[in-house]
């Protein structure tokens, strides 16, 4: 029955022929493990366009409906919540596969000859790739999208010559705003998904052009030819289920959060980036400001040519591994660097993680301490504020101190130091005291951090029992144990 | 289209540099229309000059609030406006307000002296004028960080809430993190009504950079 259909279909199209030449592959070498990431791939990037056609029914791209519609889908769609985790992990999922295969194509040398081209497309289409994580992030509009996506932005805005272009053809406008978020819709939705899935096509193409690299010919020659059907279909769909599991799992058990609507006054909010791009903000980190061109700009650029030239960089035409010391020495080198720059840049995010955690339960329980009313609404005066403060020494610090120094005491790192286990708040009060009363500014060491930021002279502010009050405070909070300060101390201290 | 059968054997130059015609022909006329869908698409995605830089508009004072701002030269008046705000296609209208401080005698000659940077015709920086009728205008957002700050009675001072930068009622900065004094916006007399715009200033730099107008 099957078999007649089939051939029905066969005499009428060549359809049939055509799937059977297809998957009558050889695999030289013998069917492996080792293959399967492409293709693995290949199924994420199908789980991505579902979720995400499916998630274009309810989301809408402008700055009054994204992060509404964005909520719509949590709250209201029917597994809303769930298909939205699955696009989110379902980006890492196919990041870590698209870097895993790029690593066995690099220890395999099949990059080389006759392959350079289908590398060169491949390495694009890992840019495609990082793009499409990069202008997703924003398309929610929450605190940390729109933050994040600024600090993206800007980068992009800081680069010679097309920087400013750039940054003009992204933001649409002189602030980001609801054309900012179509733009990036488009991108994210329509032109991006477009050319990687025409590479995929060409990458396929050629790859079939030229057959699987498989081991070296002389191991190859030792070992039996494979076929792809069944045995290597079978190990690249274990491979994909497991991944699809695991996106699953991820999705249900660390659903991806959706914090509060973009505010563009809420400046104290840390923005931090998707984990994949904790390596990048890891070296901006490390980096002293004057060199920040070098990280954003400079060394991702070169990153990038060196992977997409390396077919003739490398002109070396042995593929087997045991004769490219160098090349995979040097690859591990940068591996170990990539993941170690990313484990910094995550440490660094960890605090100010907490501190947005407060500050996200604060704005949602109503009460925004520090914060400029949104535009229009009438501020409380600076009298009423103090006034209300008078005596607390917490409520003055979560007043006046905290949007630097954080709710517990944490600071702002490079710029504003931490309170908490500081040895010069909890040292002699009159120099506490001095630098309350007159501020202070320049180059600092704290806890062996160096920070850089302004702290303004609080005198005229504040008054001498209110900035006692303060002190005292932060003398006995966060661990912190140091004697009280009065009134009178503040008083006679200059 | 018999005319474009061939009319004789491939190989011979007449067949041939009429095959090459055809070709360059096809190449020429596909670019004409794949420049045809480009050129606009590309230029469709420059921003225009007027989102970018937003459209000026003029809000009136009422007669009270005006003289209210005449009679107050110790401190400043805030300003109401329902102020327009346009984003891409989205437009809505929020209530603001400005700072309106009507100078005191000799408070003009002090400004000149302690923020030359509002007069000096430098890289046009401000390009109105700062002084008009003796009144000046404070756009109501921190150079900071871009908070509201507030006047406090108290110290006769301007103080911000977020950061604590602190400005003088002139908007001399004299305390925080603000990297310069306060912003000052346009004031003019039209028709006998005196009028207000909004202009909105890069924050955290040190240079007075109009981002927009509204």
């Amino acid at each position: 029955m099957v078999e007649s259909v089939l051939s029905w279909v066969e005499e009428r199209t060549g359809m049939v022929s055509l799937v059977k030449g297809l998957l009558d592959e050889d695999v030289p070498g013998g069917t492996s493990y080792w293959y399967v990431f492409g293709s693995a791939t290949l199924i994420v990037l199908i789980i991505q366009i579902v979720t995400g056609i499916l998630l274009t029914f309810y989301y809408a791209p402008s700055a009054a409906t994204a992060w509404e519609s964005t909520r719509f889908i949590y709250d209201k769609v029917i597994l809303g919540k769930y298909l939205i985790g699955v696009h989110y992990w379902g980006a890492s999922v196919m990041i870590i596969l698209v870097t895993l295969h790029l690593l066995q194509v690099l220890v395999w040398g099949a990059y080389k000859r006759p392959r350079e081209l289908q590398w060169f497309i491949g390495v694009i289409m890992f840019i495609c790739t990082l793009v499409l994580g990069l202008t997703g992030y924003l398309l929610p509009w929450d605190l940390n999208a729109y933050f994040a996506s600024q600090v993206s932005i800007n980068i992009a805005g800081s680069a010679p010559i097309a920087g400013p272009f750039v940054q003009q053809f992204l933001q649409d406008g002189p602030t980001m705003g609801t054309l900012t978020i179509n733009r990036f819709f488009g991108l994210h939705v329509w032109l991006t998904p477009i050319v990687l899935l025409l590479l995929v096509g060409a990458h396929l193409f050629i790859f079939r052009h030229n057959g699987p690299a498989g081991p070296t010919e002389e191991e190859a020659a030792k070992r039996r030819i494979g076929k792809f059907f069944p045995t290597q279909l079978f190990m690249d769909t274990v491979i994909s289920v497991l991944a699809f599991v695991a996106i699953v799992i991820l999705a249900i058990v660390l659903p991806p959060e959706l914090l509060p609507k973009a505010q563009p006054s809420l400046s104290q909010f840390q923005p931090y980036p998707a984990w994949y791009f904790m390596p990048l903000f890891g070296i901006l980190r490390m980096t002293p400001p004057e060199l920040d061109v070098v990280a954003t700009i400079v060394l991702p650029t070169i990153f990038v040519l060196v992977l997409l030239f390396l077919p003739w960089i490398d002109r070396n035409p042995d593929r087997s591994w045991r004769r490219r010391p160098w090349l995979l020495t040097i690859s591990a080198l940068v591996v170990i660097v990539v993941i170690a720059t990313g484990l910094y840049g995550q440490a660094s995010v960890s605090q100010g993680q907490a501190a947005n955690a407060q500050l996200v339960k604060q704005i949602q329980s109503g009460q925004v301490p520090g914060v400029g009313a949104p535009a229009g609404a009438a501020a409380p005066s600076g009298a009423t504020q103090v006034a209300a403060a008078v005596g607390n020494g917490a409520a003055i610090f979560s007043q006046n101190c905290a949007s630097c120094h954080g709710a517990q005491g944490q600071g702002t790192p490079g710029v504003f130091p931490p309170l908490a286990g500081n040895a010069v708040v909890s040292g002699g009060a009159g120099k506490v005291i001095g630098i309350v009363k007159n501020g202070l500014s320049g180059k600092i060491v704290v806890k062996s951090q160096r920070y850089n930021g302004q702290m303004p002279s609080w005198k005229a502010t504040l008054s001498p029992a209110q900035i006692a009050a303060v002190i005292t405070y932060i003398r006995s909070s966060w661990g912190n144990h140091a004697s009280k300060v009065s009134e009178a101390q503040v008083k006679s201290a200059k | 289209m018999s005319g474009f059968d061939p009319p004789q054997d491939p190989g011979t130059p007449q067949e041939i540099s009429r095959r090459t015609f055809l070709a360059n022909a096809t190449v020429v006329l596909g670019g004409l229309v794949g420049l045809g869908v480009a050129i606009p698409v590309i230029a469709s995605t420059v921003p225009t000059k007027e989102l970018l830089t937003g459209s000026k508009q003029w809000y009136p004072l009422d007669e009270n609030e005006f003289k209210q701002l005449e009679a107050s030269t110790d401190k400043p008046i805030k300003i109401f406006f329902q102020h327009k705000v346009a984003d891409g296609y989205i437009t809505s209208t929020n209530p603001e307000y400005v700072w309106g401080i009507k100078l005191a005698p000799g408070e003009e000659s002090k400004l000149r002296s302690s923020r030359p940077d509002l007069f000096a015709a430098k890289d046009g920086e401000v390009p109105y004028p700062v002084v008009n009728m003796g009144f000046v205008m404070f756009s109501p957002i921190c150079p900071h960080l871009g908070c509201h700050y507030n006047w406090d009675d108290t110290a006769g001072k301007f103080v911000c809430p977020c950061h604590g930068s602190v400005y003088t009622k002139l908007g001399e900065h004299i305390g925080g993190p603000a990297p310069r004094g306060l912003d000052p916006l346009p004031f003019r007399e039209a028709s006998g009504v005196a009028e207000i715009t909004w202009i909105d200033f890069r924050s955290i730099i040190p240079a007075r950079i109009i981002v927009s107008y509204s």
